[in-house]
């Protein structure tokens, strides 16, 4: 079956990126960790693809958080807001 | 063997994710291999053609345009590899789960294209038997179709692909 979202409602969103960018992870780091190509942690960023489960547990498992922490059906609120319950 | 072990120590998959190369990962260079690689497949054909209702038989120039069209082939392919990073040529156990999608994805795509030019081959190859008696001819031009029956897949994979995003 396909993961490459046809829809809106596809799409997992995700805060990789801002967790990379927390973390000081390179694209390349977190693939390393997680067994996937650069390009791949790249396309899932991007909303392109959808991560296996497998896949999506391990990103979680690497930054060590719980995995709807990381990704969402939903779009993902900054996390100033989801810390500090406010928007600015 | 896990995805990042098998990556270890094999030549081919460096090769392809060699950062010199990326220039042919763009997608306007990869969509200009796959045509070029389409017109010399579709020329070597149509000249086959020639040769066999012209001059109905195995003529040398068609030998020396068969060869030197087969023998440019070989770079041009190499680099729409280098475009795909190889996804086709690669063992399943180096490629991620991202990456097994894209290949089997295009491979399902053309399946029955593939199949048609498959069978388009053989006949091809018959008639041209059939009308010229040069097995030799026939064979040249089968071949080719059944080549671009192959080739199907990469030129669908390398035309669709995303531009890669570059940085860290």
């Amino acid at each position: 079956m396909s993961r490459r979202p046809r829809t809106e409602a596809d799409i997992v969103h995700n805060r990789i990126a801002v967790l990379r960018a927390e973390r000081q992870v390179s694209r390349k780091g977190l693939a390393d960790e997680v067994g996937v190509h650069p390009q791949t942690i790249g396309y899932i960023e991007r909303g392109e693809y959808s991560p296996s489960l497998a896949l999506a547990l391990r990103i979680a498992r690497f930054f060590a958080l719980p995995v709807e922490a990381v990704f969402s059906l939903e779009p993902l609120p900054p996390l100033s807001e989801t810390v500090y319950g406010r928007n600015r | 063997m896990s995805y990042r072990a098998s990556q270890e120590g094999s030549y081919l998959v460096r090769t392809f994710d060699d950062d010199r190369y990326a220039w042919a990962r763009r997608s306007t260079a990869r969509r200009r291999l796959v045509l070029v690689e389409a017109t010399l497949i579709g020329a070597l054909v149509a000249l086959g053609a020639v040769a066999a209702v012209v001059d109905r038989r195995w003529s040398t120039w068609y030998l020396v345009a068969w060869a030197v069209g087969l023998v440019a082939f070989i770079p041009l392919h190499a680099f729409l590899n280098l475009g795909i990073r190889g996804l086709y040529d690669r063992a399943g156990r180096t490629l991620d789960e991202h990456q097994r999608q894209l290949r089997d994805e295009s491979y399902i795509a053309v399946r029955l294209p593939s199949i048609v030019l498959t069978f388009a081959a053989i006949a091809a190859a018959v008639a041209t038997v059939a009308r010229t008696g040069e097995a030799a001819l026939g064979l040249a031009i089968g071949f080719l179709l059944w080549l671009g029956a192959g080739l199907l897949p990469y030129w669908h994979l390398a035309w669709i692909l995303p531009d890669e995003e570059n940085g860290s």
